[in-house]
């Protein structure tokens, strides 16, 4: 059984305006999403910001509800659960924020942020156990147990994140939703969170969604990638296939802006202009006004379709498209 | 190590070092006031006793350190017992409007939506009247009485702690540890009261601080007006209320009475200077922008 799947999720915003007599602004922001996540894989969510990667991430955890889809979380679909059967489900999943500043509460010591988890859902049988839970924890994201009674502003960033990783890890869960959880912190602290969060998967056998816009984080982590543009799938394929085989235009644009650590080589790269074309904003593929690849195959809806075993892109002109790509990561 | 920063805080700035002084020593007096100035019999202490009937003011004596004002009233006993009454009326006054606005101020934010739309209004029709105005307007309603001059003064000072709290508490909402709480499964009441009010009272304590003083110079001008204090209580402004014939002195000498207005005028003058002071340590120590 597969630990979550999404099924044609749509999410819309609605907006009142102030004495718009009742007409509402709806604003799309997942649109017709299907996703699964392995049991023991990581699944990478990666696209620019505002195009739905958090709103995701938010449905699953069920601090957002689905406008229509289906969210099933260990063979439940979470909208039809009541209130104490999610918040068991809960324990099944937790989530990894990106800001380690605002994700730790400022007048709690780090034992009482590891041990909220523990109190809400009664996990210890008297306090010697419990503080033995939270020895375990602190140890296990590679802090100490003296900095249980230290408070957060005494942490540094990468720190504060070890901190959130044991919050989340306290309640045992088979997933991990993780949000950005380095694009906060200095590239050599990324590194360090990136390698515990490999290493926690592997011996804890998690299965995680990790949500980015950095591909080189997400080809570190993840056995399959999700490109997302605008609140739909544009590409999804197992990772190293994505990575030598793009096949839609803008995972395409996306790799043409990732510098190669080789000056020589990154001088010959030319990125791909994503500069959005006007007039185009009625187009049925949503990434047409800032495609170098529109010709007459793109007048309808691109649907996600497989391209290569387990290799799906969302591109109508595809078949059209000049194969001689200039860019390779 | 909060106790040592707040310390540290203290000693470095002087005003504040002045201010807290100045609270401590009126503390002193309210505290003490049986002792300072004994009641002479069983009856109200905050009535000032009279010596005589006579109308003109005494100047500072032996007998009375203060001198007397107007009919005889101990101006000694006034001050020292209008301490203990100033402390009653601007903490008990800034409790119950820090309780009403916290109450009001959470159910706007926690609700939302049409709940926070009405109260928020309301809090808007008292804060279109002058406070001042307000306070007389109900104080006059109720009757001239020192407990209905509290409840007109609670009644205008809620809603400043109610827009402030509700202003708080819906930004640190936003902070993902609050986000962070609910996907680990907290419910409503623990969030609130662990992790949204912690983090958002505090702007509300150090208001609080800095309207104690305030409270008590809007409660002697209820009093100078006849709203609130009788004459004979030991309020400081009763006492400059029976003052006002005297200010001018007498011909030739204008400062001939300067006692019956300058000795119960600098009493409230030094208590809210301290609590201002002391208010404005409160903010700088609070202030998470400072280290």
């Amino acid at each position: 059984m597969n630990p979550i799947e999404i099924k044609n999720v749509y999410k819309t915003y609605t907006r009142k305006r102030f004495l718009s007599f009742g007409k509402r602004e709806e604003t799309p922001v997942l649109q017709d999403v299907s996703l699964c996540l392995k049991e023991n894989h990581v699944l990478g969510l990666v696209g620019e910001s505002g195009c739905g990667k958090t709103t995701l991430s938010k449905i699953i955890l069920g601090l957002e509800k689905a406008s229509s889809g289906q969210v099933i979380v260990d063979g439940k679909e979470i909208s039809k659960l009541t209130k104490p059967a999610f918040k068991k489900l809960r324990r099944l999943m937790q989530v990894i924020f990106q800001d380690p500043y605002s994700s730790l509460d400022p007048r709690m010591n780090v034992g009482q942020i590891i041990g909220e988890p523990l109190d809400i859902h009664g996990l210890y049988k008297d306090k010697l156990s419990r503080r033995k839970i939270l020895e375990e924890l602190v140890k296990s994201v590679g802090l100490s147990p003296e900095h249980l009674t230290r408070y957060p502003h005494e942490f540094s960033g990468g720190q504060r994140q070890r901190i959130a990783i044991a919050r989340a890890l306290a309640l045992d869960p088979k997933v991990l939703i993780a949000d950005e959880p380095v694009s906060a912190l200095d590239v050599s602290v990324q590194a360090q969170i990136l390698n515990l969060l490999k290493e926690i998967k592997q011996k804890r056998r998690l299965s995680m969604l990790f949500v980015s816009h950095d591909f080189a984080v997400a080809r570190f982590l993840c056995d399959e990638i999700a490109v997302m543009y605008k609140g739909r799938i544009m590409e999804y394929a197992p990772a190293e296939e994505l990575f030598s085989n793009p096949q839609h235009p803008y995972t395409e644009a996306l790799f043409s802006a990732v510098p190669v650590p080789d000056p020589v080589r990154q001088k010959k790269r030319e990125a791909v202009s994503l500069t959005a074309r006007p007039g185009m904003e009625n187009h049925p593929c949503p990434f047409a006004p800032r495609c170098a690849y529109v010709c007459e195959a793109c007048h309808t809806a691109p649907l996600l379709a497989q391209v290569r075993p387990g290799h799906f892109c969302a591109c109508a002109a595809l078949p059209f498209k000049n194969k001689k790509s200039s860019f390779a990561v | 190590m909060l106790q040592n920063r707040i310390f540290k805080r203290f000693t470095r700035n002087k005003t504040s070092l002045v201010g807290l002084l100045l609270v401590c020593f009126f503390a002193f007096i309210a505290l003490f006031a049986p002792v300072l100035a004994p009641v002479d019999n069983a009856r109200n202490p905050y009535q000032m006793p009279q010596s005589s009937y006579a109308i003109e003011p005494q100047t500072p004596s032996a007998s009375h350190w203060f001198g007397t004002t107007e009919q005889q009233y101990d101006l000694y006993y006034g001050v020292v017992w209008g301490a203990r009454l100033a402390f009653k009326i601007g903490i008990t006054v800034t409790f119950f409007a820090f309780l009403i606005g916290l109450l009001v101020g959470s159910a706007a934010a926690y609700f939302g939506g049409k709940t926070d739309e009405v109260i928020m209004r309301l809090t808007d029709v008292v804060f279109a009247v002058p406070s001042l105005v307000l306070a007389m307007v109900i104080a006059a309603m109720l009757g001239p009485d020192i407990k209905n001059m509290m409840i007109a003064l609670t009644a205008v000072a809620w809603p400043s702690y109610a827009r402030l709290v509700r202003g708080d508490i819906l930004s640190v909402k936003q902070r993902d540890f609050v986000t962070a709480a609910r996907a680990l499964g907290a419910g409503g009441p623990r969030i609130m009261l662990r992790h949204i009010l912690p983090n958002s009272i505090y702007p509300s304590v150090v208001v609080a601080s800095l309207d104690i003083g305030y409270i008590v110079l809007t409660a002697a001008s209820l009093s100078f007006l006849g709203l609130g204090a009788q004459p004979g209580t030991a309020d400081w402004g009763q006492l400059i209320a029976m003052a006002r014939n005297w200010v001018l002195g007498t011909s030739g000498n204008t400062l001939a009475y300067w006692h019956t207005v300058f000795i119960p005028g600098g009493a409230i003058f030094f208590f809210v200077l301290g609590w201002n002071l002391l208010g404005d340590a409160f903010r700088d120590i609070l202030d998470p922008r400072q280290g």
